[in-house]
């Protein structure tokens, strides 16, 4: 948020409110909203716990947390678009109008990784140093539960999984690309991964909502999603602690 | 057993102050017009605020006094001896004393014998704290009524006297420091008090309590708006830690102040606690006939808003009710003096049966608070 925006203006993420339709809900997916919503404001709080997330609150970030930060995160992209990948391929030809969807989004990210590796050489860094890295222990936990259940037949449970790592992605492009640039002295051409995100995710809350109208119709289903998002949003926490053991 | 409040006051002092004159009154640091000033008063729509300070920056009003006039106004609107009430609650920011608390102060002026009294500290939800405390000492039949009263004097942490001293702040360093004057142009004074008894008012409408809860999330969050601290990276010393008042003073470790950029937190938390009602089955978006939130609701306008009506639990914006941009924000007094205006005020139609949630956050660090009420009849 800058100085010169008083008003609130970010959730997880979000559509064109100047264009927006009435989005209308059958009853369980509003629950499964409702329930994702806090699934998303108790992920995010709990992100302030996280040293090095905290360090970008308190003003303390610097570049090679920065750095740190990118090494950490690259696997994890890296998988990200192969997850998703999976999950397309599982829907079955009942489920294709969503399994269209999520082609498009896997094809819109797949190389996303290249960002972090360029963002991470302008930040000082070395390109060995960042393709050396290996998961952490929080992004093997992530990547293996989600490859665990994007192999699952028509895995609805997955929107749960996109509501946390899109929101994740608006929340970098929203609140963290300025201040980490502000605090490091370091220029656009080291969070461009960061701030990609959030031009990315422009209608990707009303895709979002379309998906969940489609596949939310029972209350097993709401559970389904929401659980998934809890392990993921508790799994990414995970990772992005991991980053501190590096550190030490 | 039920609570009612039975009757409300509430004390605004002096006139009404518009955008232009706020300066005149707070008065122009170092003889400076604020940069930043149009800005602020742009983006939170307050029209106009009351002061408890002239325009020499002299104190026309103690804390205790505006908690005591706002209190003998709803105790002369009330059908209840004075010699019945059993308990009083008052809640500041900072009363005119740092000790004793300032619900001594309060009694003595009220000269209400033998009383038993609590004082709440904290920010804006200190009042729904004392709320709470007088609630359940009525609930578990303690006492037949109780006085709760929340009063604010902030102007006196905003007056220019305050900055100028502040030589070697953050304050003094910077062109512009937003943080530090982002409340100047926010906050202003006022009290307003409720009275509590277990049983409704023989005329016109008491209000029910029907529950009330809290949630807190400083474990989690940095301090977002605070008094005490140099506001520097990394600083942990706090205001008395100084050798004197006067080196902490001009450190700027006296002066109020917002982190701005944590802003965003308390209406994120403030969502968490309504779902975490609605999932819990005790809020009833559908149900609430009014609602009054401490912060206007185009603090809101963004796409957590879409996002509740999308998922079937928004309130109708033709549902909230505040006179924020009236009386301005008084921190811990804006619900008490939200709630005495709404009863009385003629833009409103409140009927037996309505039901009001009252929302109360706090940025100090992240406290996020809510009750309802009931219109009843005796």
């Amino acid at each position: 948020m800058s100085d010169s925006e008083i008003t609130i203006n970010n959730g997880p993420k979000g559509g064109d409110s100047e264009n927006k339709e009435m989005v209308s809900l059958n009853p369980h997916a509003q629950v499964c909203l409702q329930q994702l919503l806090r699934v998303w404001l108790g992920f995010e709080r709990d992100l302030s716990t996280v040293p090095l997330i905290r360090r970008i609150d308190l003003g303390t970030y610097t570049v090679e947390d920065h750095l740190c930060f990118l090494r950490n995160l690259r696997q994890q992209v890296i998988e990200g678009s192969r997850w998703i990948a999976r999950t397309a391929s599982s829907f079955d030809s009942e489920h294709s109008e969503i399994r269209s969807t999520i082609i498009q989004h896997a094809m819109d990210e797949h190389k996303d990784y290249e960002l972090i590796e360029k963002d991470y050489i302008a930040t000082g860094g070395s390109i060995e140093d960042i393709q050396d890295m290996s998961r952490n222990i929080g992004s093997e936990a992530l990547h293996g539960f989600l490859m665990y259940r994007s192999s699952r037949p028509n895995p609805i449970d997955l929107l749960g999984a996109m509501w946390i790592i899109e929101g994740l992605g608006e929340k970098m492009a929203t609140s963290w690309a300025e201040r980490i640039q502000e605090l490091t002295g370091l220029k656009d051409d080291s969070t461009r991964f960061m701030r990609y995100h959030g031009h990315n995710d422009g209608d990707h809350m009303q895709q979002f909502y379309d998906m969940l109208e489609e596949v939310c119709l029972t209350q097993e289903s709401v559970e389904l999603i929401v659980k998934t998002a809890k392990v993921v949003a508790r799994l990414y926490r995970l990772q992005l602690e991991e980053i501190e053991y590096e550190i030490r | 057993m039920p609570v009612y409040i039975t009757s409300t006051g509430c004390f605004l002092p002096g006139p009404p102050i518009n955008c232009e004159q706020v300066e005149n009154i707070l008065g122009a640091v170092n003889g400076q017009a604020s940069f930043l000033r149009v800005q602020i008063q742009k983006a939170n729509r307050i029209e106009t605020r009351h002061y408890a300070i002239d325009e020499n920056q002299q104190t026309t009003h103690s804390n205790v006094e505006m908690a005591t006039n706002a209190a003998e106004q709803c105790l002369d609107r009330a059908f209840v001896a004075r010699e019945n009430i059993g308990m009083l609650a008052v809640a500041s920011t900072q009363g005119d004393h740092p000790a004793p608390g300032m619900a001594s102060m309060v009694q003595a002026e009220l000269e209400l014998p033998s009383i038993e009294i609590i004082s709440t500290h904290g920010i804006c939800s200190s009042s729904t704290m004392a709320l709470k405390a007088a609630w359940n000492s009525l609930r578990l039949d303690e006492h037949e009524s109780a006085l709760v009263v929340s009063s604010e004097l902030a102007s006196r942490l905003l007056k220019k006297q305050r900055y100028e001293a502040a030589t070697e702040s953050t304050f003094a360093e910077k062109k512009i420091d937003f943080n530090t004057e982002f409340l100047r142009w926010m906050l202003s004074d006022g009290a307003g008090a409720l009275l509590l008894q277990n049983k409704p008012s023989p005329k016109g409408l008491s209000f029910r309590i029907d529950w009330m809860k809290g949630y807190s999330h400083a474990h989690a969050f940095p301090t977002c708006m605070s008094v005490g601290s140099s506001g520097r990276i990394g600083e942990t010393k706090t205001w008395q830690d100084y050798d004197s008042y006067a080196e902490a003073e001009r450190e700027g470790a006296l002066l109020l102040r917002q982190d701005v950029r944590l802003l965003d937190n308390i209406v994120r938390m403030g969502v968490d606690g309504y779902l975490r009602l609605v999932e819990e089955g005790i809020n009833k978006p559908s149900e609430v006939d009014h609602f009054l939130c401490h912060y206007s609701s185009h603090h809101f306008k963004n796409k957590i808003l879409e996002m509740l009506e999308a998922a079937g639990v928004a309130i109708p914006q033709e549902r909230w009710w505040t006179n924020l941009y009236t009386r301005g924000n008084t921190g811990a007094a804006s619900m008490f003096i939200m709630i005495d205006e709404f009863v009385r005020s003629s833009d409103v139609e409140v009927k037996e049966g309505d039901r009001i949630l009252c929302f109360v956050p706090e940025s100090g660090r992240f406290n996020t608070t809510y009750f309802h009420l009931t219109a009843v009849s005796a």
